[in-house]
């Protein structure tokens, strides 16, 4: 065996501790501030309005306990597990790079010295920029692949089944998913990595913040936990059509019709401006998260949301149009 | 107070001697004679005399290789070959000289051992990277004809530098060999060189003590090697007066080659040690190897003089073992090192071109690499074990010789021994080369040390972004 228990406890504690993770604890408490300040905003300076809203929207036992929650953690946990024996044997960032710059130099027939004109700085500044722009844009791609197959559909839906939100949720995944995932990032980031260092050389670098890319970190830092939250920040309707707010991304996650298939992005709103999915916030509007406008599911048990997902796929191969649970809502 | 200074004089003697006590445990030799029924005085049964001549001649070979002045020089290769087949007595000692702040005992191989060559001694299967099925002497033989008439070693025409290429190839065919193949091989077996009979008539040593003595010999490790560190091991072998005091373990002034200097392969072994001491991908190859001689060393004398029982054998085996492959390895971290400095030789010439400049200075740097990873590359399959498909792989991405940069390559030797060139890969495609060259030391031989390693940036780039497994959603 490989991978042993104390592995695994790592992988678990690293999601924590981990600055490159969406819920390392830093980012959790700097999105818990950014919600404390946005509901006292919003009650007006009213301390005991502002308090309450964040007891009933960020800390109340209905949402960390709810059984919606209870699965996210299970999920967490096992996958967890399931990754760590799975992921050395995916297609790595490093296999990728390497094979890109491998062919690079049959391409070009030679290694050009193209980049040894240019300063350090301006090299790091572009390969940050650029690799944060395709994992971007290469986010938004996936997602919206995932709702539009049928068959990736039938494994995303663990995701959108989840009726409360909370920044574990970021966890509530198929492994199918998952995987397809961490192919994306293996083919984007290894790109990336082996086009750079085939012109630059050792001038490449990521700028980073706590080691992650210094976007990500901002990103991650300005409250990204609350996209999976029952706080509806938004910001605003000009800055909304440049970045995705926490409320725009809870709309991607409502049962209502009118929200469907919107806001597929992560961080920039480009994407969904340039696909038109882009829908902005709507001030005093209730939503509510989940499949359908239906009464909740009151079973999120562990086995069907692993279960369920291969049969309905295997459904979608069968038959040429296997409508979702989404468009059968009543 | 006369007593308390006698006691105290007596105690720092009693820790001075279980120090010293302590540093011989670590020396190799001497060691007392075991050979039963021995009429002689020799009183230490540790001698390889022979093999430090033949470290002292290739390190004279390889310096006089480089003193062609372009045109043909039969003196010049009668004197290579003298330093190569002959045994004559009247042979100085070229290198290793002398020097300002490192004197060094001896003048003329003689003085160290009489009658020893190299050529008897080398590799004598086909040379598979080398055309025309040669053995291992005859590609010897025939570099030295080529090196008397090259200028300062070099012939840029079809890109070789003949002192490196005889110089690492010897290291394998002769050294590396004799030791994996003959010395810790069959000379361990039960039958050949028994250790309950003397080497030879006469002889203050058995079969088996003469047999390790003349395996450690050749790995070239100062007697001393595991009371001084890699650096220092490295320094003596490149003549440093800093490292004077490390080499003299006599203390006599003067580096005495049979048990104080470092010659070719320990001097690699320490210089990769050297390298990434004390960083994550340490390697301790010069320790390991001289250890594993000594323990077998000690072994041999506790076994005073009687055949070896089952279980000794399988420990000295297992000493030998360990040998053998920490010794590959550093061959194969040269054939490393060497194609990642092609690589970025070959970088250097493409930008002294895209400049349209003179690529000369750049192109002779390129020539001297690559020569140094010809000649390791050709060391390694000079071992025990048939490389098999590893041995093909590296044939055929390093070639014959290097890519020109008008797209040329030597692809042969007719039969007057001239070269034949062909259509060669781009300079891309030989870069690539080079890149599977590292990579095939790595999944064949697992080596550690990796310097000048040209995939470093993609693996330190790739570990700073988020690889993403952990199945997250957004």
């Amino acid at each position: 065996m490989e991978t042993s228990f104390a592995d695994y406890l790592t992988a678990i504690g690293d999601a924590f501790l981990d600055p490159q993770k969406r819920v390392f604890v830093g980012y959790l408490g700097a999105a818990f501030v950014i919600a404390a300040v946005a509901f006292l905003i919003s009650a007006g300076g009213n301390r005991r309005a502002g308090f309450a809203a964040l007891r009933n929207r960020v800390l109340s036992p209905a949402i960390w306990w709810s059984p919606s929650a209870r699965a996210d953690y299970k999920l967490f946990a096992v996958n967890q597990a399931l990754m760590l024996g799975l992921a050395p044997r995916l297609l790595s960032q490093v296999a990728v790079a390497t094979l890109l710059f491998e062919q690079m130099h049959l391409l070009f027939g030679t290694r050009p010295s193209v980049g040894q004109a240019l300063p350090g700085w301006a090299v790091v500044a572009a390969f940050t920029i650029v690799q944060f722009l395709l994992d971007d844009a290469s986010r938004y791609l996936v997602h919206r692949l995932l709702h539009r197959s049928r068959f990736l559909w039938a494994f995303h839906e663990v995701h959108h089944s989840a009726e409360t939100l909370t920044p574990m949720t970021v966890f509530r995944t198929h492994p199918v998913e998952g995987v397809l995932f961490a192919l994306r990032a293996a083919i984007v980031h290894g790109a990336a990595i082996g086009g750079f260092v085939f012109f630059f050389g050792d001038k490449v670098d990521l700028a980073t913040v706590l080691g992650a890319n210094v976007f990500l970190f901002l990103f991650h830092a300005a409250g990204a936990n609350l996209r999976h939250s029952h706080v509806p920040l938004s910001y605003g309707r000009v800055v909304e059509r440049l970045l995705i707010s926490p409320a725009q991304h809870q709309i991607h996650h409502s049962t209502a019709p009118a929200h469907v298939d919107s806001n597929f992005g992560s961080v920039l709103a480009l994407w969904d401006r340039l696909g038109g999915t882009l829908r902005l916030a709507e001030r005093g509007r209730e939503i509510r998260f989940g499949l359908s406008d239906g009464p909740p599911v009151a079973d999120h048990a562990l086995w069907r949301l692993y279960l369920d997902p291969l049969r309905a796929a295997a459904g979608t191969l069968r038959r040429p149009r296997t409508p979702s649970l989404q468009e059968h809502a009543p | 107070m006369k007593n308390l200074l006698k006691s105290a004089a007596m105690a720092t003697g009693v820790v001075a001697f279980a120090a010293s006590a302590q540093a011989d445990g670590h020396l190799y030799g001497p060691f007392l004679v075991t050979v039963k029924g021995y009429q002689g005085d020799a009183k230490n049964s540790v001698s390889y005399t022979g093999q430090i001549a033949r470290h002292v001649l290739h390190d004279s070979l390889k310096a006089l290789s480089g003193g062609g002045n372009g045109k043909p020089n039969p003196d010049l290769k009668a004197r290579l070959t003298s330093y190569f087949s002959g045994k004559e007595d009247g042979r100085a000692i070229v290198a290793p000289a002398s020097k300002e702040g490192f004197p060094i005992l001896q003048t003329t191989v003689k003085q160290i051992s009489g009658k020893k060559n190299l050529s008897g001694k080398t590799y004598g299967g086909a040379v598979s990277g080398w055309p025309n099925n040669m053995t291992g002497a005859e590609v010897i033989a025939f570099w030295i004809d080529k090196a008397a008439a090259a200028d300062g070693g070099y012939d840029m025409r079809h890109g070789y530098e003949y002192p490196q290429l005889i110089s690492k190839f010897i290291m394998g065919a002769v050294f590396y060999n004799q030791v994996v193949d003959n010395y810790l091989d069959e000379n361990l077996d039960a039958d050949k060189k028994p250790n309950d009979q003397p080497y030879s008539k006469g002889a203050p040593y058995t079969g088996k003590e003469h047999s390790w003595d003349e395996a450690f010999g050749y790995f070239g490790a100062p007697a001393h090697a595991l009371e001084l560190t890699p650096q220092q091991v490295y320094d003596i072998a490149k003549r440093s007066p800093k490292a004077l005091e490390a080499a003299d373990r006599n203390g006599d002034g003067k580096v005495d080659l049979i048990s104080e200097m470092t010659f070719g392969p320990a001097y690699y072994a320490a210089s990769f040690d050297a390298s990434v001491y004390g960083s994550s991908n340490e390697t301790r190859y010069l320790h390991r190897i001289v250890k594993a001689f000594l323990d077998g060393r000690k072994l041999l004398a506790d076994a005073d003089g009687a055949k070896l029982t089952d279980a000794q054998r399988t420990t000295l085996k297992g000493h030998a073992a360990t040998i053998e492959k920490a010794w590959q390895a550093v061959l194969a971290e040269a054939v490393f090192k060497y194609a990642g400095s092609a690589y970025k030789d070959l970088q250097a010439v493409q930008s002294v071109l895209d400049g349209k400049g003179d690529a000369s200075k750049a192109t002779r740097s390129y020539v001297h690499h690559w020569s140094e990873l010809k000649g390791f590359s050709l060391a390694l399959q000079t071992g025990r074990a048939n490389l098999d498909e590893t041995a093909v792989k590296l044939n055929r991405l390093i070639g014959y010789g290097p890519a020109l940069a008008n797209q040329s390559q030597v692809i042969g030797v007719n039969r007057d021994g001239a070269y034949l060139k062909g259509e060669g890969p781009t300079l891309g495609e030989y870069m690539l080369h080079m890149l599977k060259v590292q990579q095939l030391m790595v999944d064949a031989f697992g080596v550690q040390a990796r310097v000048n390693d040209k995939l470093a940036d993609i693996k330190g780039l790739a570990g700073k972004i988020n690889a993403g497994g952990s199945a997250e959603n957004d």
